[in-house]
C-alpha cells in the first residue's frame, strides 16, 4: 500500500480578486513520504495547501485523498476528517490555555457538554508519549519555547488521526536544536504511514529529511522529482526561473577609516563584554547560533535596550546612545530582525513606512509635512532598491516578504547613514529577493558606509561579509577573515560556550 | 500528584484573584475599625445586597471581555428590562407574564449583539454602543418617555423575590446572585461552551481552525451578558417598585471595574469568574465604607476610580516582569 498516493490534486485553479494564485496545478503525496513543496514566496504554496486544509476552496480541479474524489468545498471540519492537519508558519494556538487543552480545542471529550478533563489529560499523555516529547501536558502554552509549541501542534495533528501533516515552513523560528528534535518526530510519523508535506525556504535542510520535490512557480507547477536524483542548482533554476549566477554576489572595494566601534558593551545576560569595530567600504558579518546574543547585542547598540556598561565611538569620537533617536542622529541605522513586529506599520502604506523614519527632515516648521519632498524621497527610494509594487499607496503588509524587506532598508537609506545594521535581511525571503538584498549591501558598502550583516545562516555570512565577529552565549569568542575561514571554523568558535564546570 | 491546595494555587489567574482579595480583606479591616458597625449583620447583609448586581453585571461582562471583547449595551439592557417589566405591571399584566416577556427582550439584544460581532465582524466596541443606544431608545419609549408609575400591590411577591424577601437569613437577591454566579462559573469552567469562550478570547483564528464555532461561542456570551442584565433590571424595578428610564446608567462601564480588578483580562482569555466576585466585592465595600466614613460621592468616585487603574497597572507591571524572559528567549530563537 505505501506506493498510493494519499493525496492527489489535479488541475488545481484559483484566483484571487487581482490575481491568479493558481493555474492548472498538481500534487501528489505518497503515505511515508516527506514531500518538499518548494517555490519562491508567492509562487503560490501556501495557497495549494490552504486549499487542501479547507482554508481556501478552489474555483476548479480535482482532489483525491485517500482514493476518495472529494466533491464540493472542503471545509476545515471537513479536512479534519480526512485526517489533513496543517501546521501553520505562525503557530496558532491558544497560549492562554493549557497543552492538553489546546490538542482537544474543538474536539473536546464531554459528555453532554461537560468536559472530561481527566480523559483527555490521559489522552495528551499519551500522544506525548508515542512522540517521545517531553512536555507536561498541563503546562499553559504560552509558557513553551516555540519549538515546544511546534510539538504541540503536532502532538494536537496526530490526536485527530491526521494521515497527512502539512508544515508551513516548520523550522524558520527553531534553534537547531529543536530542529533535530523535529526531525526525528517527522522520522516517527513518517514511519507510522503519515504522509507529510513540507513547505521550506532552507533549501539546505532538505538533504536531511525529504523523499521527493515538488516544486512550483508563479502559481504553476513545474516539476516534481525524487531528492536525491535532483541537484541544488536544478532545483534553484526550477524555483527562479533562471540560472542564479551568483548566489552570494560579492563585491571587492577598498577597506576604508575604522568609523565606527563598540567597546566592552554589557547588556544584560545576553550581552557581555562585547567589542568590536566596523570599517568604511566594509561588510562586517555578526555570526552565531540561535539565541547567541547577536540580536540583543544590535538592540543594545541601537539604544532599544538599556546599557549597563561600554563605549561606542564614531569616526573617532564618543558618542552616547539612550534611544533609538540618538543613534538615528548619529547617523546610525538598525533594520530589524523581524519585518512585521519591530520593521514595518503594516497597516501603513509603503510611502507612510518611509517617510515614518524621515518626519525630521520632511518636516517643516509647526510639523507640517511636506508632500512634495515626501514623494521624491519615496520615489527615489522605491526606484534605487527596485521595490515591485503597483504604488507608494498600497499597505506595506500586502507586499512579498522581499519587498517587505527593501521597504524596511528604504525607510533608512533615504536618509544619509554613515553605519547600517542589517539583523537577518534575508530571513523568510526567496532566493532572488536575498540577492537582491546583497546586492543593496554591497552598493552601501561601495559608498563608503559601514554595513553590519547579522545572519544565522552560515554560508551567506561567509559569501558576503570581508571580516566575520562570531558570538557565543553572549561574548564574542572570534573575529575571522571571510576569505581565510570556513564554516567549520566558525561554528567551533560559535559553540565555544563557557564551561559550565570546572 | 500535587496537593489539592497546590493545583488551586497553579490555576492560571489565581495569583491577581489573591492578590486582590488580600486587598478587599486589608479594605474591609480598615473599614471595620473606622467604623464597628460596619460589621454589624445589618450593614453586612445590606452590603452583600448592594454588590448583587455588580457582581451579576460583573458576571456578563466578564463572560463578553473573556472571549475578547465589550459589552456597552450593558447598563442600557439594565434600563430596558427596568422600564419593560414595570411598564408591563402597571399595565396590569401578571408579574410572571411581565418576567418572561422582558427576559424574551433582553436575550434578543443579546443575540443582536453577538451577531453583529461574530457574524458582521463589526468591532464589538460600535456593534455594542449601538445596541446601548438602541436598548436605551426602549427604555424610554416603553412608557411614552415618562418613568412609570409604582408597579401597584399586585407586585409584592414580585417584589419580594427580587428584593424585600429573605431566604434562610439572606436576602433573595443575594441568593440570586449566589446561584447564578454558581451555574455560570460551572458553564465557563467545565463545560465545552466555557473552554471555546477562552479559546476564542486566547487567539480567535486557532479557535476557528480547530473547529470552535466562533459566532454560536460569540452570541452565547453575549447571550449571558444580556440575561444576567435583565436579572439586574427586575431588579431595580423591585427595589424602587417602579420603573426609571435612566435605571443602570454607566452600569457597564462598573462590570469593566469588577471584572477587571478581578483580574479578567480586557484582551480576552484570561481570567477567572472568582476574580469578578472579589472585584464586585472590593466596588460593593468602597462604596459602602467610604459612605459610612462619611465620604461624600465625589471623592467615592475618585477612590474607586484610582483602585481600578492601580489593580490593573500592578497586574502589568507583574506581567510584564514575567514576560521580559520570555520576550528575550524570543528573539533568541
Amino acid at each position: 500500500m505505501s506506493n498510493e498516493y494519499v493525496v492527489e490534486m489535479k488541475n488545481i485553479t484559483k484566483s484571487f480578486p487581482g490575481v491568479k494564485a493558481l493555474d492548472d496545478v498538481s500534487f501528489h503525496l505518497k503515505s511515508g513520504q516527506v514531500m518538499a513543496l518548494l517555490g519562491e514566496n508567492g509562487a503560490g504554496k501556501s495557497t495549494l495547501m490552504k486549499i487542501l486544509s479547507g482554508i481556501y476552496s478552489r474555483d476548479a480541479g480535482t482532489i483525491r485523498v485517500f482514493g476518495n474524489d472529494i466533491k464540493g468545498n472542503i471545509t476545515p471540519k471537513i479536512a479534519q476528517e480526512l485526517g489533513v492537519a496543517i501546521i501553520h508558519q505562525e503557530l496558532n494556538m491558544c497560549s492562554h490555555l493549557t497543552v492538553a487543552e489546546n490538542i482537544f480545542l474543538g474536539k473536546e471529550i464531554h459528555s453532554k457538554g461537560l468536559l472530561k478533563d481527566r480523559e483527555m489529560l490521559k489522552r495528551a499523555h499519551s500522544v506525548l508519549d508515542r512522540l517521545k516529547i517531553d512536555i507536561q501536558p498541563t503546562s499553559v502554552v504560552g509558557d513553551l519555547a516555540v519549538g515546544q509549541q511546534q510539538m504541540v501542534e503536532i502532538a494536537k495533528a496526530l490526536e485527530s488521526n491526521a494521515k497527512v501533516l502539512i508544515m508551513d515552513e516548520p523550522t524558520s523560528a527553531l534553534t537547531s536544536k529543536e530542529i533535530e528534535e523535529l526531525f526525528r518526530i517527522i522520522r516517527e510519523i513518517k514511519a507510522d504511514g503519515c504522509g507529510i508535506v513540507y513547505i521550506s525556504h532552507r533549501l539546505e535542510e532538505l538533504q536531511h529529511i525529504v523523499d521527493a520535490v515538488t516544486i512550483m512557480r508563479d502559481g504553476r507547477y513545474i516539476n516534481e522529482g525524487v531528492f536525491k536524483e535532483l541537484t541544488l542548482k536544478q532545483i534553484i533554476s526550477d524555483m527562479v526561473g533562471r540560472e542564479i549566477k551568483e548566489q552570494f554576489p560579492r563585491v571587492d572595494t577598498v577597506r576604508g577609516n575604522k568609523i565606527f566601534s563598540v567597546r566592552n558593551l554589557n547588556a544584560g545576560r545576553m550581552v557581555r563584554d562585547v567589542s568590536f569595530e566596523a570599517y568604511e567600504g566594509e561588510i562586517l558579518g555578526i555570526a552565531g547560533l540561535m539565541g547567541s546574543g547577536r540580536t540583543e547585542t544590535t538592540r543594545a547598540v541601537f539604544g532599544v535596550d538599556p546599557k549597563e556598561s561600554g563605549e561606542i565611538y564614531l569616526q573617532g569620537e564618543k558618542i552616547e546612545i539612550h534611544c533609538p533617536m540618538d543613534a538615528i542622529r548619529h547617523g546610525l541605522v538598525l533594520a530589524p530582525e523581524d519585518r512585521k513586529k519591530d520593521g514595518l506599520c503594516t497597516k501603513l502604506s509603503v510611502r507612510e513606512n518611509i517617510a515614518l523614519a524621515n518626519l525630521d527632515e520632511l518636516c517643516e516648521k509647526g510639523g507640517i509635512v511636506n508632500r512634495k519632498k515626501e514623494r521624491e524621497i519615496v520615489n527615489t527610494a522605491i526606484s534605487n532598491l527596485k521595490i515591485k509594487l503597483p504604488s507608494a499607496e498600497v499597505n506595506a503588509a500586502s507586499l512579498s516578504g522581499g519587498n517587505q524587506q527593501k521597504v524596511v532598508v528604504a525607510k533608512w537609506l533615504a536618509r544619509n547613514s554613515k553605519v547600517v545594521i542589517f539583523d537577518e535581511p534575508t530571513r523568510g525571503i526567496d532566493v532572488a529577493a536575498k540577492v537582491e538584498i546583497y546586492n543593496i549591501m554591497n552598493t552601501l558598502k561601495q559608498n563608503g558606509i559601514a554595513v553590519i550583516f547579522v545572519s544565522s545562516e552560515m554560508p551567506e555570512v561567509l559569501g558576503i561579509a570581508d571580516r566575520i565577529v562570531v558570538m557565543c552565549d553572549g561574548r564574542v569568542t572570534g573575529s575571522l577573515k571571510a576569505k581565510e575561514t570556513t564554516q567549520e571554523e566558525i561554528l567551533s568558535y560559535a559553540t565555544m560556550f563557557e564551561k559550565k564546570i570546572d | 500528584m500535587e496537593s489539592p491546595f497546590k493545583r488551586f494555587l497553579a490555576i492560571r489567574g489565581m495569583g491577581q484573584v489573591i492578590t486582590v482579595t488580600t486587598g478587599l480583606i486589608i479594605l474591609s479591616v480598615v473599614f471595620g475599625f473606622m467604623n464597628p458597625m460596619f460589621f454589624s449583620s445589618r450593614n453586612v447583609s445590606n452590603l452583600l445586597r448592594q454588590i448583587a448586581p455588580i457582581l451579576l453585571i460583573g458576571i456578563g461582562q466578564s463572560y463578553v471581555l473573556l472571549i475578547g471583547q465589550i459589552d456597552l449595551s450593558i447598563g442600557s439592557v439594565v434600563g430596558m428590562s427596568c422600564m419593560i417589566s414595570a411598564t408591563l405591571m402597571t399595565r396590569g399584566v401578571p408579574p410572571i407574564v411581565a418576567v418572561l416577556i422582558t427576559i424574551a427582550c433582553a436575550l434578543t439584544v443579546g443575540v443582536v449583539n453577538g451577531l453583529l460581532v461574530a457574524w458582521c465582524k463589526l468591532p464589538s466596541f460600535i456593534g455594542t454602543l449601538g445596541t446601548m443606544t438602541i436598548a436605551r431608545g426602549i427604555a424610554q419609549i416603553a412608557n411614552n418617555n415618562f418613568n412609570t408609575d409604582s408597579i401597584g400591590d399586585g407586585a409584592e411577591g414580585f417584589r419580594n423575590f427580587f428584593y424585600y424577601g429573605r431566604t434562610a437569613g439572606l436576602y433573595n437577591t443575594i441568593w440570586i446572585a449566589l446561584v447564578l454566579w454558581l451555574i455560570f462559573n460551572f458553564v465557563l469552567t467545565r463545560t465545552r461552551t466555557g473552554r471555546h469562550i477562552y479559546a476564542i478570547g486566547s487567539n480567535i483564528e486557532a479557535a476557528r481552525l480547530s473547529g470552535v464555532s466562533v459566532i454560536s461561542t460569540t452570541v452565547k456570551a453575549y447571550l449571558v451578558s444580556a440575561f444576567v442584565c435583565c436579572v439586574v433590571g427586575l431588579i431595580t424595578t423591585a427595589t424602587s417598585g417602579m420603573g426609571a428610564m435612566d435605571a443602570g446608567s454607566s452600569y457597564e462601564l462598573y462590570a469593566v471595574a469588577a471584572s477587571v480588578i478581578g483580574g479578567i483580562s480586557t484582551l480576552g482569555g484570561q481570567g477567572l469568574l472568582f476574580g469578578t466576585v472579589i472585584g464586585a466585592s472590593i466596588w460593593g465595600v468602597l462604596q459602602n465604607g467610604l459612605q459610612f466614613a462619611g465620604a461624600p460621592i465625589a471623592i467615592r468616585n475618585i477612590v474607586i476610580g484610582v483602585i481600578v487603574v492601580v489593580s490593573v497597572l500592578l497586574d502589568v507591571i507583574v506581567r510584564s516582569n514575567k514576560g521580559k524572559g520570555f520576550k528575550m528567549f524570543k528573539r533568541q530563537s
